[in-house]
């Protein structure tokens, strides 16, 4: 982003103040390194009368879902429209048909179509309860980023967070567009740091119920369960993709280690033996190694070794507070917080450190970046508007887009894809 | 966690009541249970005659006096332990002078009170990730730890943790409140 400001400003110098305008356009387009595809959106038909939406109706569902995805820009329209829709190059568009059905649930038709010659390329049927209806968008959306570019859509996944609730921090889980948020912890003591055990079963996070630091894990709808008691002050945890086991901080006396344990069977071993103190560990996408932060150069700055502690090797240099890294899902870049002026910022760099793109900035404190499963996107907490709320932006920094309102809202964790797709 | 605080030091307060007999701690409930004691001993020293009930009654009054002095004088002290914060500069865990100084009272007291053992809590300023201010709380609680066993006292009286940024004593995002939350402060227990 960065570098595109100064291209910004030496485009302001360079050309004639009469073409400014016609510049401001080309560096819009170029601020975004994403490639989106426009797609047009038109209002579901409601052919025996009118449904009384009880919230968004569904062509804003999945326009939202389109504009969150970093993938789509929505041309909108009341009815189909192939002028529009040419001239904005939207070479599909979405629509469909909702009908009130006798027991009172509603029956979506859902249908993606080509523009130019109305063949229909998708086409789902959803009988749901009103209250259901944005999942079933959710799922029909996911089809589309499925037809349309081969790669499977976030728009059915969740997020995990922590929510302040009546002053004591809980673990929440939502949508990943901040709807249907359920809480999964009630305790009177601070729970923080939740990941998402593998498959989505439950979550891990630590709480404070002992007056220390603890790892728990719950799965949806199960109890809760202690972790690693044998070790004191266990935090910040990363589940292995691959094999569900749990990468994560223990400090005993001052020092703190990583550890790699079971949550089967309580087993756990010292991840690796440095005279640093390690903490915030991240598996890349097929747990092969493990980012984390390492104080030996006096503050935090983020390293990588291989899952068995080898070939450790710097990966920031730039600034002095560089913390928390998590590995985008295709491998190539991480994501991470970096402190200056006491402000909290979100970059992305490649692994050996290079191409460092600074994403957020000027706009309070931007930190826990975590990364969509399909890499699009970026969630994270900030404080621009005075509390702390969660975010999710396109992974160039564009896009900003806030999922939650009211009260404290931190540390967001995305979930993995779900292996069945919900309708 | 400021419940937690409370919690703790109306526990300590409870064990000292019952270790000190004390008629005023807890409040509410006390006053009954220490009734039926002195209205035993009263009894008892009917039995004996006017001259022994006079003379017990009196010796039990002055020794609910020492215990209460002993309770009152106990509370003050863990109380200013429990006010003795220790403060550090950003990011760092190196102790200034002034902490030094408050802590040799600390070991000082600790000496002298060999009953008394305690929790060293490092937390850190609302600045930071939650993970890398786990790990300065507790490279913070530690040192005061070093510190306190170069003093003299012993290791297994003392254990360390840390909240991070999780508790901070003074809320707020200036430079005063960060400077209040960047410390190390103790939870007293009585073995």
């Amino acid at each position: 982003m960065k570098r595109i400001f100064v291209l910004l400003a030496f485009l302001m110098f360079a050309v004639p103040s009469a073409f400014a305008a016609i510049d401001t356009i080309a560096v819009d387009v170029g601020i975004s390194v994403f490639k989106t595809m426009p797609i047009g959106v038109v209002p579901f038909a409601e052919p025996k009368g009118k449904v009384s939406w009880i919230e968004e109706k569904p062509h804003e569902i999945v326009s939202r879902d389109a504009n969150l995805s970093g993938r789509f820009d929505v041309i909108a329209s009341d009815k189909f429209n192939l002028a529009l829709f040419s001239r904005n190059r939207a070479k599909h568009y979405i629509t469909g048909k909702a009908v009130v059905l006798s027991d009172g649930r509603v029956q979506l038709d859902c249908y993606l179509y080509v523009s130019q010659t109305k063949d229909l390329l998708l086409g789902e049927t959803y009988k749901v309860q009103q209250k259901d209806m944005r999942r079933a968008v959710h799922d029909f959306f996911d089809k589309v980023v499925k037809r349309l570019w081969g790669d499977r859509g976030v728009a059915s996944t969740k997020i995990a967070y922590v929510s302040k609730i009546e002053g004591v921090k809980q673990v929440v889980v939502a949508d990943y567009d901040g709807f249907h948020r359920s809480q999964i912890t009630r305790d009177t003591s601070i729970s923080m740091m939740p990941v998402w055990m593998k498959g989505n079963k439950g979550l891990v996070y630590v709480n404070f119920k002992t007056r220390r630091p603890r790892l728990y894990f719950k799965t949806f709808g199960g109890v809760e369960n202690p972790l690693f008691t044998h070790l004191d002050q266990t935090y910040s945890p990363a589940v292995n993709p691959k094999t569900g086991e749990l990468l994560f901080s223990s400090t005993v006396d001052g020092k703190t280690d990583l550890y790699i344990g079971n949550m089967q069977t309580g087993k756990a071993r010292k991840f690796a033996y440095l005279k640093s103190n390690q903490t915030s560990p991240a598996w890349s996408p097929f747990a092969t190694e493990v980012l984390f932060t390492s104080d030996r150069g006096g503050g935090p700055q983020i390293f990588v070794m291989g899952k068995d502690g080898s070939d450790m090797r710097r990966v920031t240099f730039m600034g002095r507070y560089n913390e928390r890294a998590s590995w985008s899902p295709s491998g190539d870049r991480i994501a991470y917080t970096s402190m200056d002026n006491g402000h909290m910022n979100i970059y992305t760099c490649a692994l050996d450190g290079s191409d460092i793109t600074q994403l957020t900035s000027n706009a309070g404190n931007n930190e826990h970046p975590t990364w969509s499963p399909d890499g699009k996107l970026i969630a994270f907490s900030s404080n621009r508007t005075g509390s702390y709320q969660i975010y999710i932006m396109r992974a160039d920094g564009s896009n900003v887009t806030r999922i939650t309102k009211g009260g404290e809202n931190t540390s967001p964790t995305w979930s993995w894809f779900y292996d069945e797709i919900n309708p | 966690m400021k419940n937690i605080t409370k919690i703790v030091l109306t526990a300590s307060l409870a064990c000292l009541a019952l270790v000190a007999c004390s008629k005023k701690q807890p409040p509410a409930t006390d006053p009954a249970a220490e009734d039926a004691p002195a209205a035993e001993a009263t009894a008892t020293a009917a039995q004996a005659g006017p001259n022994a009930d006079s003379l017990a009654a009196e010796q039990a009054r002055l020794e609910a006096e020492r215990l209460e002095a002993e309770r009152a004088r106990l509370e003050a002290l863990i109380n200013q332990i429990m006010s003795e914060d220790v403060y550090f500069d950003f990011d760092r865990s190196e102790l200034t002078e002034k902490a030094r100084e408050l802590l040799a009272q600390v070991g000082e007291l600790l000496l002298k009170e060999q009953r008394f053992t305690i929790t060293i809590e490092g937390h850190t300023d609302a600045r930071g990730t939650e993970d890398y201010n786990f790990t300065l709380g507790a490279k913070r609680a530690m040192k005061v730890k070093e510190f306190l066993i170069a003093y003299g006292v012993s290791a297994d009286r003392m254990e360390s943790v840390s909240y991070g940024k999780e508790n901070p004593k003074v809320e707020g995002s200036t430079e005063e409140a960060y400077s209040q939350n960047r410390r190390a402060n103790f939870r007293v227990n009585i073995k």
